[in-house]
């Protein structure tokens, strides 16, 4: 009966027990670690955040559309702050798979193992995101400005168009990058951007008859040509 | 060539009186008659005193170089004795960033290398140059002892609008000197001036590729310089490249305007009022070609240009002054008017938005574009039938409103600093 009672309860109890025991440091530790490591973000959120005042980054983010576009999303924090977050939460994030770690459970050693292989990707997403949206901010105002100086009517169409192809095209490189529904987004995208050109073709052919009917009256008619200023600006 | 090679090539040339440089590229059609009229104006005006001309070339193929060398004067024609003793041409070509202000450096070493008392700068496609037009920005130099002589042309009234509108009357309420070409292009100078010129750390910035005659003129007057300006006549030179783009030139021009008055803020925050330089030369009318100008196509693109640039005009631009553009739009051609004073605050509050840097200077000048043709228009409908006279009074009344405004537009750059 002894026999029984050690080998159904007592054995077990001990096995647990010695294995709470050899657990137990590890935790502790982890613990250790993760607390550090939330202190540690701070620190360098507090950091990050005077040096780029000192740098005047939001003015910076100013100049390039960037809070601009952040405000249009509906981000009331300044791009300073935001940073600031960024790194916190990155120096926390990367304390939590520390501390996980340190539990030493081979189960969550395999899905961080996955994870860590993962970051980068969506480092390198963020990264095409943040570019694609100053690019596409850039190239909207660059295009909205010689367009109206060239006397274009649709200046704000042109415009609007060059910066959302810019910012989706950005988009669709951030999630291919990710591996989210590949070949989806891809074809959504070839859709999206072929119906685009083929509506813009059509506008231009449509639209554009009035003004090859005066391009080529004034090519081959002197009559039809229209007035060319003279003046001299400089 | 680098600054050895050309100390080497210049050993061999004496000390030098007088310097005149002419900047090229590509100028064989119309640089011989440049270089004939320097010739024959300074053996005619300045017979006893050693010359030397000095041809700065950017990489011509079209034989410009050849042809300055061989380009000389009948003089016998123009009733001069030729004093071949005292007259050098020197050809070279300038290294470094393309452009105007590459080639300037290239004389303004050369006239502090020899020592030079007096330069000019002529360009190299006027066709109205005449030997007058040495004696008059030279002889301010010589004999008057001034630092920089500034062109004073007879123009079109609609000739040189970028000048009228902008450059002249910010430059005069900026600086208190009525310069009425600050951005001639065709100047005199000390050679004084000329080392004091290649000391400022600017060759490797856009002064060398554009905007080298508005710092000239801004940098002399800055600097306490004696200016005066010289009346050349009429000026009539080779149409500029038809494809070049308004908008560019406006940036160009506008840019270094705004870059020099972030260099110079704590000159011109104390100039309270301005006053006439001296004039040489004897003033004439000059028979001026009429110019054909479309009206209807400046003010559709000033509409365009308000409408569609609002977005932008937002972040930069005073409700008041975007309401009163917004009204203009609205206006048909025959009550169409841009009063001096809201130009002048468009003005200043486009040097606002690129001193605060709000975006890129380059699209914030180009945004301008629209209005100023707006202004342009608005100055075509008002002088229709006025006289050349009458065109000098509205221009007058223009710079009246920048000086008058300047006090409210310098306290409010101060407080942004």
């Amino acid at each position: 009966m002894e026999n029984v009672l050690e080998k159904i309860i007592t054995e077990p109890l001990k096995g647990f027990l010695q294995k709470i025991a050899k657990f137990l440091p590890n935790l502790f530790s982890a613990l250790i670690v993760f607390v550090i490591g939330l202190v540690l973000a701070w620190g360098v959120k507090v950091v990050i955040v005077k040096l780029l005042k000192l740098l005047k980054f939001d003015a910076l983010c100013d100049r390039m559309g960037v809070s601009e576009t952040l405000k249009k999303m509906a981000v009331t924090d300044s791009p300073v702050r935001l940073l600031g977050r960024f790194f916190y939460w990155l120096t926390v994030i990367i304390f939590f798979v520390i501390s996980l770690y340190l539990l030493e459970l081979p189960t969550i050693e395999h899905l961080l193992e996955k994870l860590l292989l993962y970051l980068p990707n969506i480092m390198i997403a963020a990264i095409i995101l943040v570019v694609g949206f100053v690019l596409g901010n850039f190239l909207g105002r660059a295009t909205l400005i010689a367009s109206v100086n060239a006397g274009i009517d649709f200046a704000g169409i042109l415009s609007r168009t060059i910066k959302s192809i810019t910012i989706l095209l950005a988009f669709v490189m951030a999630m291919e990058q990710l591996g989210i529904a590949r070949s989806t987004v891809i074809a959504a995208f070839a859709i999206v951007f072929g119906g685009l050109i083929l509506a813009l073709s059509l506008a231009f052919g449509l639209g554009g008859q009035e003004i090859a009917r005066k391009y080529l009256e004034g090519r081959f008619k002197p009559e039809g040509r229209e007035k060319e200023n003279e003046i001299k600006h400089i | 060539m680098d600054k050895n090679a050309l100390k080497e090539k210049l050993s061999a040339l004496e000390d030098i009186d007088i310097l005149v440089g002419i900047p090229s590229f590509n100028n064989a059609k119309t640089i011989v008659h440049v270089v004939k009229a320097i010739e024959a104006g300074l053996s005619k005006y300045f017979p006893t005193y050693k010359s030397l001309l000095v041809n700065s070339d950017g990489g011509s193929t079209d034989g410009t170089m050849e042809a300055v060398s061989q380009a000389t004067v009948d003089m016998e024609s123009v009733l001069i004795n030729r004093r071949a003793d005292k007259f050098r041409k020197f050809v070279t070509p300038y290294h470094g960033i393309p452009g105007k202000g590459s080639a300037f450096q290239t004389i303004f070493q050369i006239a502090r290398d020899l020592n030079v008392k007096a330069c000019a700068v002529v360009d190299s496609d006027l066709r109205s140059i005449t030997p007058e037009w040495i004696e008059l920005l030279i002889k301010p130099v010589l004999d008057e002892n001034f630092d920089y002589v500034s062109p004073y042309y007879m123009r079109h009234k609609y000739d040189g609008t970028i000048t009228n509108s902008i450059v002249y009357p910010l430059t005069r309420a900026l600086y208190g000197k009525s310069i009425r070409q600050p951005i001639g292009g065709d100047f005199g100078f000390s050679g004084k001036l000329a080392s004091f010129y290649l000391s400022k750390d600017v060759w490797e910035t856009d002064v060398a590729r554009f905007g080298i005659d508005i710092w000239m003129t801004t940098t002399a007057v800055a600097n306490g310089f004696k200016i005066c300006q010289a009346f050349l006549g009429a000026k009539i030179h080779d149409a500029k490249d038809p494809g070049s783009d308004l908008s560019a030139m406006l940036h160009q021009v506008v840019s270094s305007v705004f870059n020099l008055m972030e260099e110079y803020a704590g000159v011109w925050q104390q100039v309270t009022k301005s006053e006439p330089v001296r004039t040489f030369g004897f003033v004439y009318s000059v028979g001026l070609e009429p110019i054909q100008v479309n009206l209807d196509k400046l003010i559709e693109k000033f509409r365009i240009g308000v409408k569609e640039l609002d977005v932008l005009y937002r972040s930069f631009l005073p409700q008041d002054i975007l309401a009163i553009l917004h009204q203009l739009a609205e206006k048909p051609k025959t009550h169409f008017s841009f009063p001096d004073q809201d130009w002048v605050w468009v003005i200043f509050h486009f040097a606002l938005a690129c001193h605060r840097r709000v975006m890129s200077t380059e699209q914030i000048i180009k945004s301008l574009t629209p209005l100023y043709l707006g202004k342009v228009a608005s100055f075509v409908i008002e002088t229709w039938d006025s006289s050349a006279d009458e065109v000098e009074g509205r221009l007058e009344h223009l710079c009246l409103v920048f000086e008058r405004e300047k006090p409210a537009f310098v306290e409010i750059w101060m407080k942004e600093d």
